[in-house]
């Protein structure tokens, strides 16, 4: 009730207060408790300034820069248009697929014989994909080596047997989550070394998997398409790996979810280094 | 996109000159922002729409400068501080201003972590909020170490024993 004569809150003036104050960070009421310490506190007070003067020139010093002229090189658009540029490699992947799939349709197709040379390291990785998803999608208790729960675990080990970092692709936009993985023996006359098979199921209980190992040698195709009764396979290869999707989902289905896989596998924005 | 992009050309400027304010070499500073920017629209799935892309863009360039400063201590490179480029235009002598040949040099040998503060918040115009964000650090932490900085500019510049001067505000 009895209140004393107290027009400002109770500031209390320390340290913080005082750089705030320099750097005009403060509002209306602590800049005037400030002020009010600094007429009491002389030798603060030539803190503070000096303090100001620093501020003044540091911002005489750096302050123009931001008022050049931008170089053309640092134009966002140009650099957007560049990266795209740059991606070609996956647009004319996705064209061809498209066309493929749509030539195809509605039969069983076996592309890499009709379209193209025989290249047995796709081939084979392609077939020991298939060969070990058929073989463990029908799987429920060991579906899998090394389950999600022990993912980083699961990346660690795999990456080290494949001697390439990889990392297991997410698939929840396309309502996919990783069941685990495991080893897999390599194929002769591939030259990549083991294999790495990781499952993903849906809610409806579909599987698929996705199958890397490191780039073959000779490299061979960078992609090639499967369909065989249903169960299709997307293949692709570049300097460091190759994948496989395999699952028998509806086209458009398989076609998202291998689209996904690439991207993420192949566009890592930082790959780790470890040279 | 276009919004991105939009925003991203707007914080160019800034980006600039904290890189500049950085690594005092213009070339290398163009190089750390290009870089920045190219890995910004590389990862732009990964922005959030809602968070403040300019202090996002901001955390990149640091971390790059971070890596690439790492790597040249690693090759032995380093800038003597005769080559630092200050240009002349930018050195007004008034009275009452604190030498700013002196002031840059002074800079230079903080340590990087109290520059890096020390320029986010002056030079920059970051809230601290913002600033202790971009540089992943407690707020208190950034208090420390603007102090620190402070306190160490007006060692190596020698101002600790000027007399009590009125400053323009």
């Amino acid at each position: 009730m009895s209140a004393p004569h107290n027009e400002r809150p109770n500031i209390i003036v320390n340290e913080e207060m005082l750089l705030g104050f320099a750097d005009g960070r403060l509002d209306a009421a602590q800049s005037a408790a400030v002020e009010a310490y600094l007429a009491a506190h002389p030798d603060r007070a030539t803190d503070v300034a000096i303090w100001q003067r620093q501020n003044a020139a540091l911002t005489t010093l750096f302050g123009p820069i931001a008022s050049e002229p931008v170089p053309a090189r640092l134009n966002p658009r140009r650099l957007a248009a560049q990266a795209t540029a740059q991606r070609w490699d996956w647009t004319k992947i996705a064209a061809a697929v498209v066309l493929l799939v749509g030539v195809s349709a509605g039969t069983g197709w076996y592309l890499r014989t009709a379209t193209w040379q025989e290249e047995p390291a796709s081939d084979r990785l392609i077939e020991g994909a298939v060969a070990a998803h058929s073989l463990y999608v029908k799987e429920t208790a060991h579906a899998v080596e090394v389950t999600a729960d022990d993912k980083a675990h699961l990346v660690t080990w795999l990456s080290n047997r494949l001697g390439r970092q990889i990392d297991t692709p997410d698939l929840t936009k396309q309502g996919f989550t990783l069941v685990g993985g495991r080893l897999l023996p390599p194929l002769a006359e591939t030259g990549t070394g083991p294999a790495a098979q990781f499952m993903y199921q849906n809610q409806t209980a579909d599987r698929l998997t996705v199958y890397i190992t490191a780039a073959a040698n000779p490299p061979g195709k960078p992609f090639e398409l499967y369909n065989d009764d249903g169960v299709e396979g997307y293949y692709w290869a570049n300097t460091q790996i190759t994948c496989t999707v395999i699952g028998d989902l509806p086209h458009a289905e398989m076609q998202a979810v291998a689209k996904d896989v690439y991207q993420q596998l192949t566009w890592r924005p930082d790959p780790p280094a470890r040279s | 996109m276009s919004d991105f992009l939009d925003e991203m050309e707007a914080a160019v400027p800034a980006l600039r000159r904290y890189a500049r304010s950085l690594t005092r070499d213009a070339d290398r500073a163009d190089d750390l922002v290009q870089d920045c920017l190219e890995r910004a629209i590389r990862k732009r799935g990964l922005w959030q729409p809602t968070g403040p892309l300019r202090a996002w863009l901001f955390r990149m360039l640091l971390n790059i400068h971070r890596n690439d400063a790492r790597s040249r201590r690693r090759r032995g490179e380093h800038t003597p501080l005769d080559e630092m480029t200050i240009e002349p235009s930018t050195l007004p002598s008034q009275p009452g201003h604190m030498a700013l040949a002196e002031v840059a040099r002074a800079l230079d040998r903080l340590p990087d972590e109290q520059r890096e503060a020390l320029l986010l918040v002056v030079v920059e115009g970051a809230s601290y909020a913002d600033a202790a964000s971009i540089l992943d650090i407690p707020a208190g932490t950034l208090m420390s170490r603007l102090g620190r900085a402070r306190a160490a500019l007006r060692t190596l510049t020698g101002t600790g024993e000027e007399p009590r001067l009125r400053t323009v505000k």
